[in-house]
C-alpha cells in the first residue's frame, strides 16, 4: 500500500515538476534528485570548474598573459632590429626625467646627462643630480653616479659635461673633477697632459664627454683627448690646427673644429658621411661658423648670421633641417644623441631626428623656452630665468634594457607573442600525430597496432632534449631564422605525441570491448561510423587534459632550448631567448632584469595552463564527481 | 618469467635497430666533412684529391650508406669504438668516461634525496586527502612542474652564490689544487649541492603525486577495509598492507624516473657547468663534434630502452598477476 503510495507521489512530483520547468521562470524550488537527473557531462564538468578556485586563477593568469602579448603588442609595436648599445643593461626604472623639486628656486645654469641620469649646475656653484644609477661600484673601474663626491660637492663649480655613464667638472679655480665610470680613466686629467697645463698656464674653456673619453679645449686654443685608446688614437690633432681652435663638437667617430677664421675641419674617422660632407660654405670662409653641436653621426653649425648648417649620416632625417627652419633666424641650437635641438628668433622649438625614445615628444607649451638643454636622450626646456619649464624624452625602461639597450617590457611583449604562438603550433602538432597513430592503432589492432606501437616505443626511448639539441643542429645549421622557429616546432611536437597516443589506444581497446559500441555494431553501423560517432567523443576528454599538459612542455621546451640558443633566433625576440645571456654569470650577478622578468614569464604561463589542465581532469574524473 | 623477459626482449630489438638507423641518418646530415677536417690543407689540389679518396676508402665513406650502418654498427658491439672525438682528438668512449661517471655521481644524490621526500610526502599527501596539507602540496606540485629547471638553478645560484655566497656559481672541484681527503669532499660538495637541490625539486613534483594517488588507490582497496575490520592499527595497515602494495605501480615509476634523470640533467648540467653528460653534449654539438653527439644520443636511448625493459621485468617481478599471463 505504502509503496503504491510512493510511486504515485512521484509520479506527481514529477509532473508538477516538468510544468513548472516549461511554465515558469523561477527555478528556486528544484531539489537536489532533480538538480542530479538534469545535469550532463558537460554541465558537471563545467560546474567543477567554476567552483575551482585554482581553475579561476589559471585561467585568469592565463588570460592576463595571453592579453599582455597579444592586444599589447597591438598597443606598443616595435622594431626587433632597433638597437641602442649606450644604454645597454639599464635597471628598470621611470625616474630619468623626474628632477628635484628643490630646482624650482635656483637658476640652472646647465644640465648634462647621461644615458640614465642628469646632473644640473645652478648659479650658486652646486651640482643636482637624478635619474637611476647606471653604473655599479667596482674597484678601479666605476664608481657610483648617484653619489657625487664629497670635495666636488664643496667645490664652487663653473662647467659640467656628461659622458654615458660618467660626469666631468670644473671649478673656479680651474680644478678637473669627475666621478662615475672611470674605466679608461677619463675622469681625471692625465700626467702628461696636466703637465702641459702647468707648464703653458692653461685653463679649460670647454669641456666634452664621450662614452669612454674626454676632451678639453684649452684657452691657448688647443684641444686634448684623453680616456679610451680607440678615441685617443682617433681624435689626434693636427699640428696645423693647434692654437686655432675655439670651438668643437664630437661624436663618438668625429670631431667638427671651428677654427679662428670660423672654417670648419672634421678629424676622426675617415670615410664616413661626417667626415665627408662638410658644406663648402663651411670650408671656404663664406660663412663665418659660430658654434657647433653633433649627434653621434652628424653635425650641425650655427654661423654668425644665424643660419643652420647640417650633414652627416641620413639616418632618421639628421642631415637636412625641418620644414620651416631653413629661413628663420636661429638664436639657440643643442643636440642629444640622435637629436637636433634649435630655437628661432621668434622662440619656436624644433626638434627632429629619430623618435624611439619619445625625443619627439615635446610639451604641449614650449613658448617660454629660451633654450634647450639636451643631451643623450634627455631634454629639458628652460627659460629666461634659468628654470625647467618642461622636460622630455626618454623616461626609463619600466623592465629595465637588455645588452643591446632594448626595452624589455616590448620584448616581453612581442616575445610571448612567438612562444605562446610556438606551444599552440606544437600542441597542434602532437595532437593531429597522436589522434592519428593512437585511433588507428586502437581500432584496426592486428599488426597495424604493433607495427605503430613500436614506432610509439622508438619516439619514446629518443632522449628528448639531446635529440632535440641534436636535430636542430644537424638540420637547421644552414637554415634562415624563421625557418629555424618552425624546426624547433615541428621537432618539439613530434617529441612529445606519444603518451597521449597510448592512451588514446587504450582507451579505444576499453571502449570497444563496452556494450554500447556491441549493440551499435548489431544494428548495422559501419565501423566508421561507430569510431566517430560513439568512441571518439570519451576520448575527447583524454585530448583536452593533454593539450594542456603539451602546450606548458611547449612553452618551457622552446624556453629551454632558446636558452640553449637552438631555439627562436635573434633578433627576433622571444621568451627564451631573451633568457640565452643569463649563461654569462656577470648577467646573472648583476642585471637581474634581464633574465628574471622573461623568466617570470615563461613561469606564469606555463603554471596557469597547468593549473586550468589540473582542474580539468579533476573534473573529468569520473570518480570524483561521484556521491 | 624467463620467458616472460625473453619476450620483452625480443619485441625491443627492432625498437633499438629502428633507434639506431635513425640516428646514423642524423649523423649523415650533420655539417662539416670529417675526412677534410682529418686532412692537412696545404697540399695540391691533384695530390689532395689521392689522400681524400685514400682516406675516404679507409673510413668506408665510398661504400652504400647500408654497408657504412653496418660497419659503424659492428664496429660498436664488437670492437666497443664508438668513432673519435674531433673536439679532444680522442676516442669518444675515453672522452665521455669522466662526464659519465659525474653524471652518475650527482644523479646518486637527487635519486637518494627525491625518492625518500616524495614517499615521505606522498604518503602523507594521500593519509590526510583533501586537507591543507594535501592540496598545498599539490599546488607546489604544480608550480615546480612549471618553472624551467634552467631558472630553477639560476634562481638558486643567484640567492646561494651570488648573495649568500654559501657555494660555488659553478664548475667542477679542482683535485690538481684541492689534493685529496677533506678539502677535496668538501669541495664536491659545495659544488653538487646546487645541482642536486635544482634537480630534486624538479623531479619531486610528479613523483610526489604518483606515490599520493598510488597510495589513494591502495587505501581505497577492500582489503584495507578488511585489515581495518580485523583491527588492525592504523600505522600496520597504512605501511604494511597499503604501501606494499602501492609499491607495485611506485616501482615501475621509480625505475623509469631514474634512467630518465640521466637525460634529464642536461640544461641543470650546463647551468651550473657541471662536467657531466649533458655539458659534453652542449660541447661537442657547439665545436661540431659528430660522433661524440651521435654516441652520446645512442647512449641515452640505450638508457632509455633499458629502463623501459626493466620496468617491465620489475613489474612482472613484483606483481604477481602479470607472471600468469
Amino acid at each position: 500500500m505504502s509503496k503504491k503510495n510512493n510511486t504515485a507521489k512521484k509520479v506527481r512530483t514529477s509532473f508538477v515538476s516538468i510544468f513548472k520547468r516549461l511554465f515558469s521562470f523561477k527555478r528556486s524550488e528544484e531539489n537536489l534528485f532533480e538538480e542530479e537527473m538534469l545535469r550532463t557531462p558537460g554541465k558537471i564538468i563545467f560546474l567543477n570548474l567554476i567552483h575551482n578556485k585554482l581553475a579561476i586563477i589559471g585561467f585568469v593568469g592565463f588570460m592576463s598573459v595571453f592579453l599582455f602579448c597579444f592586444v599589447g603588442s597591438r598597443i606598443f609595436p616595435f622594431t626587433p632590429t632597433y638597437i641602442e648599445l649606450t644604454n645597454s643593461s639599464l635597471r628598470p626604472s621611470t625616474n630619468y626625467l623626474d628632477y628635484p623639486a628643490e630646482l624650482e628656486d635656483k637658476e640652472i645654469v646647465k644640465i648634462v646627462s647621461g644615458v640614465s641620469f642628469s646632473v644640473a649646475l645652478t648659479n650658486d656653484g652646486n651640482l643636482t643630480v637624478w635619474g637611476t644609477e647606471c653604473n655599479r661600484y667596482m674597484r678601479g673601474v666605476s664608481d657610483l653616479i648617484l653619489e657625487i663626491p664629497k670635495e666636488i660637492q664643496d667645490a664652487n663649480i663653473v662647467d659640467i659635461e656628461a659622458g654615458s655613464r660618467f660626469v666631468i667638472c670644473l671649478d673656479d679655480e680651474g680644478n678637473f673633477y669627475g666621478w662615475g665610470h672611470y674605466g679608461n680613466d677619463q675622469t681625471t686629467v692625465p700626467d702628461q697632459v696636466q703637465m702641459v697645463f702647468d707648464f703653458l698656464n692653461v685653463k679649460i674653456v670647454k669641456m666634452t664627454a664621450g662614452t669612454q673619453w674626454t676632451a678639453v679645449l684649452g684657452d691657448n686654443n688647443c684641444l686634448y683627448v684623453w680616456g679610451s685608446m680607440q678615441a685617443r688614437n682617433n681624435f689626434l690633432i693636427p699640428l696645423a690646427l693647434d692654437y686655432r681652435i675655439v670651438d668643437f663638437a664630437a661624436s663618438e667617430d668625429n670631431m667638427a673644429l671651428i677654427l679662428d677664421d670660423g672654417t670648419v675641419e672634421i678629424i676622426g674617422m675617415r670615410g664616413t658621411e661626417f667626415y665627408d660632407r662638410v658644406p663648402v660654405a663651411l670650408t671656404d670662409g663664406s660663412a663665418r661658423a659660430v658654434k657647433a653641436v653633433s649627434t653621434n653621426r652628424n653635425v650641425l653649425v650655427l654661423d654668425d648670421e644665424g643660419k643652420l648648417h647640417i650633414w652627416g649620416s641620413s639616418e632618421n632625417g639628421l642631415n637636412r633641417l625641418p620644414e620651416g627652419l631653413n629661413n628663420e633666424r636661429v638664436v639657440h641650437i643643442a643636440s642629444g644623441y640622435k637629436n637636433f635641438v634649435a630655437i628661432d628668433e621668434d622662440g619656436d622649438v624644433f626638434v627632429w631626428g629619430a623618435n624611439e625614445l619619445n625625443q619627439l615628444k615635446l610639451p604641449e607649451n614650449t613658448a617660454g623656452f629660451t633654450r634647450v638643454e639636451s643631451d643623450f636622450f634627455q631634454f629639458y626646456g628652460l627659460n629666461d630665468d634659468g628654470k625647467i619649464v618642461g622636460a622630455w624624452g626618454n623616461k626609463g625602461y619600466i623592465w629595465g634594457s637588455d645588452q643591446f639597450g632594448r626595452d624589455i617590457f616590448s620584448r616581453v611583449m612581442h616575445g610571448g607573442l612567438i612562444s605562446l604562438r610556438v606551444g599552440a603550433i606544437v600542441v597542434i602538432i602532437a595532437i593531429t600525430t597522436a589522434i592519428l597513430v593512437g585511433l588507428t592503432s586502437g581500432f584496426f589492432g592486428g599488426w597495424i597496432d604493433h607495427v605503430l606501437m613500436r614506432l610509439t616505443d622508438v619516439f619514446e626511448s629518443l632522449p628528448f632534449l639531446p635529440i632535440a639539441v641534436t636535430l636542430s643542429f644537424a638540420i637547421g645549421h644552414d637554415m634562415s631564422p624563421q625557418n629555424k622557429m618552425y624546426l624547433m616546432m615541428v621537432i618539439i611536437g613530434l617529441l612529445s605525441w606519444m603518451p597521449l597516443a597510448r592512451l588514446i589506444r587504450a582507451q579505444l581497446l576499453l571502449e570497444r570491448e563496452k556494450d554500447f559500441v556491441t549493440a551499435a555494431k548489431a544494428l548495422g553501423i559501419k565501423q566508421r561510423g561507430i569510431m566517430f560517432k560513439h568512441i571518439l567523443p570519451n576520448v575527447f576528454n583524454l585530448i583536452v587534459v593533454n593539450i594542456t599538459i603539451i602546450y606548458a612542455t611547449g612553452l618551457l621546451m622552446e624556453s629551454i632550448l632558446s636558452y640553449l640558443g637552438f631555439g627562436v633566433q635573434e633578433p627576433t625576440p622571444s621568451w627564451g631567448n631573451m633568457l640565452t645571456s643569463a649563461q654569462e654569470s656577470v648577467v646573472i650577478q648583476f642585471f637581474w632584469w634581464r633574465w628574471v622578468i622573461p623568466a617570470l614569464f615563461v613561469v606564469a604561463a606555463a603554471l596557469s595552463i597547468n593549473l586550468i589542465g589540473d582542474a580539468l581532469r579533476e573534473a573529468m574524473d569520473p570518480k570524483a564527481n561521484e556521491r | 618469467m624467463l620467458r616472460y623477459i625473453i619476450k620483452r626482449i625480443i619485441i625491443l630489438i627492432p625498437v633499438v635497430i629502428v633507434i639506431s638507423l635513425i640516428l646514423f641518418q642524423i649523423s649523415k646530415l650533420m655539417p662539416g666533412d670529417p675526412i677534410r677536417a682529418m686532412l692537412p690543407t696545404n697540399m695540391r689540389p691533384e695530390v689532395y684529391q689521392t689522400a681524400y679518396d685514400n682516406m675516404a676508402r679507409r673510413l668506408g665513406h665510398d661504400k652504400s650508406w647500408i654497408e657504412q650502418y653496418f660497419r659503424w654498427v659492428s664496429n660498436i658491439v664488437i670492437n666497443r669504438d664508438l668513432g673519435y672525438s674531433t673536439m679532444f682528438n680522442r676516442p669518444v668512449i675515453d672522452v665521455i668516461g669522466e662526464p659519465l661517471r659525474n653524471t652518475i655521481l650527482l644523479n646518486v644524490f637527487v635519486n637518494i634525496f627525491y625518492l625518500s621526500i616524495a614517499l615521505l610526502i606522498g604518503i602523507k599527501m594521500a593519509i590526510k586527502r583533501n586537507s591543507m596539507f594535501d592540496n598545498s602540496m599539490q599546488v607546489f606540485s604544480i608550480v615546480t612542474y612549471s618553472i624551467p629547471s634552467f631558472f630553477l638553478g639560476l634562481s638558486l645560484i643567484f640567492i646561494f652564490g651570488v648573495h649568500l655566497r654559501w657555494v660555488p656559481l659553478g664548475g667542477m672541484p679542482n683535485r690538481a689544487m684541492l689534493g685529496e681527503g677533506w678539502p677535496l669532499i668538501s669541495s664536491w660538495i659545495r659544488h653538487l649541492a646546487l645541482p642536486v637541490v635544482t634537480l630534486t625539486i624538479i623531479s619531486l613534483a610528479g613523483a610526489m603525486r604518483y606515490v599520493r594517488n598510488a597510495m589513494i588507490d591502495a587505501l581505497s582497496q577492500d582489503y584495507i577495509r578488511t585489515a581495518r575490520s580485523k583491527g588492525l592499527s592504523e600505522k600496520v595497515v597504512i605501511y604494511s598492507h597499503a604501501f606494499r602494495n602501492a609499491l607495485i605501480p611506485i616501482s615501475t615509476v621509480i625505475v623509469v624516473t631514474i634512467f630518465a634523470l640521466l637525460i634529464g640533467s642536461v640544461v641543470t648540467e650546463s647551468v651550473f657547468q657541471y662536467n657531466g653528460m649533458g655539458l659534453l653534449l652542449l660541447k661537442a654539438v657547439n665545436s661540431r663534434d659528430t660522433m661524440t653527439i651521435i654516441s652520446m644520443n645512442l647512449i641515452f636511448a640505450f638508457v632509455n630502452v633499458i629502463a623501459v625493459l626493466l620496468a617491465d621485468i620489475i613489474y612482472g617481478l613484483v606483481d604477481p598477476r602479470i607472471k600468469l599471463k
